[in-house]
């Protein structure tokens, strides 16, 4: 046990020393950071100015905007937009004049024909097409009303047709905290926050690369033991056990720690600047996803890396790491690709099987929990498959630890990867 | 009492034989030398014999029974193959892999400081294994393999990469070892060495053992097939002679089969030469290496 703490302790020391280590784990994050910074120093806000209200009455961070209504279609504005938010001039030269003098941030032009077309026309200094997205809700918002003869009852009908109400078999919600959001009403931020729509996606990719870059980690530890041949000195020291143990412990410590510090940056952010990533008020991650998120890199990245030292007992130079590497990740990259394209259906049958699937689940169902609405039996049956197959995986991998392959030369194949690992080597 | 008792064994990977028939042992206490031509199987005894690989077939016994997790601790080996970790710096690569063998790290450390003086690496304690040289890498790999003191220490090639000085050191190392009581088991293909440090050695070829004993044994039992000669005059023809070869001042006289030193010295005393020198030449132990190994004369 304390030789196996000595290799762990090794490991980690030796990991995180790495200045690639701390490129990647640091260095990133560090940069989004700043990068972050940059952008709203730049667009002279600060970065703890909060999230945009999910009220629209509350007018104190809304820009004022103004329109020229061409074809006289506009005849009252929603009581529900501020007072004073959205200005009238007669034609575009008014308007032109109060944009340049600063007295709104933009205008929109309503064309004549505007009924036929649909045509809306925004004049605005800012090029980002994120900002003008951000805004524009309450203009569509007015028109809507009064092409319904200023009805807002219908007109909030048509916005929203249906009031969907999900009942959750689950026992507990996995999403309460924002899937209640009311995103009903447009202006509204979370109508048009790209980052919650696509969390499930990021949160696919992240753990795809947490998974697959602490597993690498063992794979090229090993070979390189193998290669500069210190894994003869270890092995006349401790026993394949340990040595097996003490890296996939410490490695999988140093891979936490990555992990810890990208999550981190990720709260950090939404936290600092959910005015930027445009989030609703009150939004935050669930930590019942943080949990799973944990289980579930610990579970999917002991699989991996275990597959990977396997792999690594195998392959006789460091240069073959990067195909054989593939070989091992084959089953979660297909399933990250996967996940890509049934991201809109995350509750279907493909979906559902690759989350409960011990070589896919590590990353299918953590986009599935992103999503919200996963029965709680599913997260904790694809963890007990994972655990099961952690085991028969470190069984099968121990067992591949031996000094015929640790110190052959014989090139690595599928094969004999496969062999080894079903005890034929 | 032995350190290291090999019997019959055999180990194969795939088709190819690496050893066929090996058995020795090594007394505790003294330098054992395991010699043989490239390929022969050395490597491989001696993985078999520190229990790296599984015998096909034989017994090893190793520090009085089977080899154990707890014994590795009291062995010290320098695998043929170098290994230390080449982006450690020294100081802590080595008191690493040290704490392994179950030294504390403090000891470790005052350990090494004193191996780190001696050969020369105390300045170089604060560098990656990678920057230093040849030589400096082979030190650090001896000072490795007996910072633990082992009671049993195998080394695969101790010379290699070594100056004259450096050579002597680790001679001197290596008798100071022994002198404490550690048994030494050196493989090497540099027989000088071997004939000054080793008590006895093992010749092993094509995978099984060809000669074994006492170094002075083997030399007597391969003496006699030389003499070495001066006379006052020419040296004639001596029946029985096939090749006369200048041996520093004197002549050595290879016999052919069957011819003894004795139907020499009658041939040459019958033909009424003054004789100067008569002495029955003592082989090296190169040119026993290059009989048996060539010549298989074992």
């Amino acid at each position: 046990m304390k030789k196996m703490y000595l290799v762990l302790r090794h490991e980690l020391m030796t990991t995180i020393r790495r200045p690639s280590f701390l490129l990647v784990a640091f260095g990133i994050p560090l940069l989004a950071v700043l990068i972050f910074a940059g952008v709203t120093i730049v667009r002279g806000g600060s970065p703890d100015s909060g999230v945009i209200p999910s009220d629209p009455a509350d007018a104190s961070e809304l820009e004022v905007q103004g329109y020229v209504d061409q074809g006289g279609l506009i005849s009252v504005i929603p009581h529900d937009i501020p007072p004073g938010y959205l200005i009238a001039f007669p034609d575009e030269d008014h308007a032109q004049q109060a944009l340049e003098v600063g007295e709104i941030v933009a205008y929109y032009v309503v064309p004549e024909d505007y009924l036929q077309t649909g045509d809306l026309i925004i004049v605005s200094p800012d090029p980002s097409p994120f900002s003008a997205h951000r805004q524009d809700g309450a203009m569509r918002w007015t028109l809507l009303v009064n092409v319904l003869g200023g009805d807002a009852e219908l007109a909030d009908r048509v916005w929203n047709p249906v009031n969907l109400e999900v009942t959750n078999l689950a026992p507990q919600p996995q999403h309460d905290s924002y899937a209640d959001e009311d995103c009903s009403k447009p202006g509204v931020a979370c109508e048009s926050s790209l980052l919650i729509r696509y969390l499930p996606m990021i949160m696919l990719v992240l753990f795809y690369v947490f998974i697959t870059t602490g597993s690498s980690l063992l794979l090229r530890n090993i070979s390189a033991e193998k290669e500069n041949r210190v894994i003869e000195i270890l092995m006349l020291s401790i026993s394949p056990w340990q040595i097996l143990t003490g890296k996939i412990i410490g490695l999988g410590i140093a891979g936490l720690l990555q992990m810890a510090a990208w999550v981190g940056t990720v709260y950090v952010l939404l936290r600092m600047g959910g005015g930027t990533f445009n989030l609703p008020a009150g939004f935050e991650i669930p930590p019942s996803l943080l949990v799973w998120g944990l289980v579930f890199f610990l579970l999917g990245y002991a699989v991996y890396a275990t597959l990977m030292a396997g792999a690594g007992a195998l392959v006789p130079n460091l240069k073959e790491t990067t195909q054989v590497a593939w070989v091992v990740m084959m089953p979660i990259f297909v399933s990250y690709l996967v996940g890509l394209f049934i991201i809109e259906d995350p509750h279907g049958r493909l979906a559902t099987g690759l989350s409960l699937f011990p070589l896919t689940s590590p990353t299918m169902m953590i986009m599935r929990l992103t999503v919200g609405g996963v029965p709680l039996w599913q997260p904790l049956l694809a963890a007990a498959l994972l655990v099961l197959t952690a085991i028969l995986v470190l069984r099968a991998v121990a067992g591949m630890f031996h000094a015929q392959n640790l110190l052959s030369g014989q090139s690595f194949s599928v094969r004999r990867f496969y062999g080894a690992l079903l005890g034929r080597a | 009492m032995y350190s290291a008792q090999v019997s019959h064994i055999a180990k194969s990977f795939g088709k190819t034989q690496a050893v066929a028939d090996v058995s020795f042992a090594v007394e505790r206490g003294e330098i054992f030398g395991l010699l043989g031509p490239n390929g022969s199987g050395k490597t491989t005894t001696l993985r078999v014999m520190l229990d790296v690989f599984k015998p096909e077939r034989g017994t090893v016994s190793i520090l009085g029974g089977p080899m154990s997790e707890e014994k590795k601790e009291r062995i010290g080996y320098m695998p043929e193959e170098r290994g230390l970790y080449q982006d450690m710096p020294l100081e802590r690569c080595l008191v690493y892999l040290a704490t392994l063998k179950g030294v504390p790290a403090g000891e470790a450390r005052g350990h090494l400081a004193g191996y780190l003086e001696r050969f020369d690496l105390a300045a170089h304690k604060g560098k990656k294994v990678k920057e230093l040289s040849k030589g400096m890498q082979q030190k650090a790999q001896i000072i490795n393999t007996i910072l633990h003191r082992p009671e049993l220490v195998v080394i695969d090639e101790p010379f290699t990469a070594l100056d004259p000085i450096n050579t002597q050191l680790v001679k001197d190392l290596m008798k100071e070892l022994r002198d404490q009581g550690a048994t030494i088991i050196m493989s090497t293909h540099q027989m000088r060495q071997v004939e000054e440090l080793c008590d006895r050695i093992l010749l092993i070829d094509d995978g099984r053992d060809v000669l074994y004993g006492h170094l002075g044994e083997i030399r007597r039992q391969y003496s006699g097939h030389a003499v070495l000669v001066r006379l006052a005059g020419e040296l004639p023809t001596v029946a029985g002679v096939e090749q006369v070869l200048p041996h520093n001042n004197a002549a050595k006289l290879m016999l052919a089969e069957g011819t003894t030193p004795q139907d020499v010295l009658r041939a040459l005393m019958a033909q009424d030469v003054i004789l100067e020198k008569f002495e029955i030449a003592v082989p090296t132990l190169d040119e026993i290496f290059i009989r048996v190994v060539e010549e298989g004369d074992a």
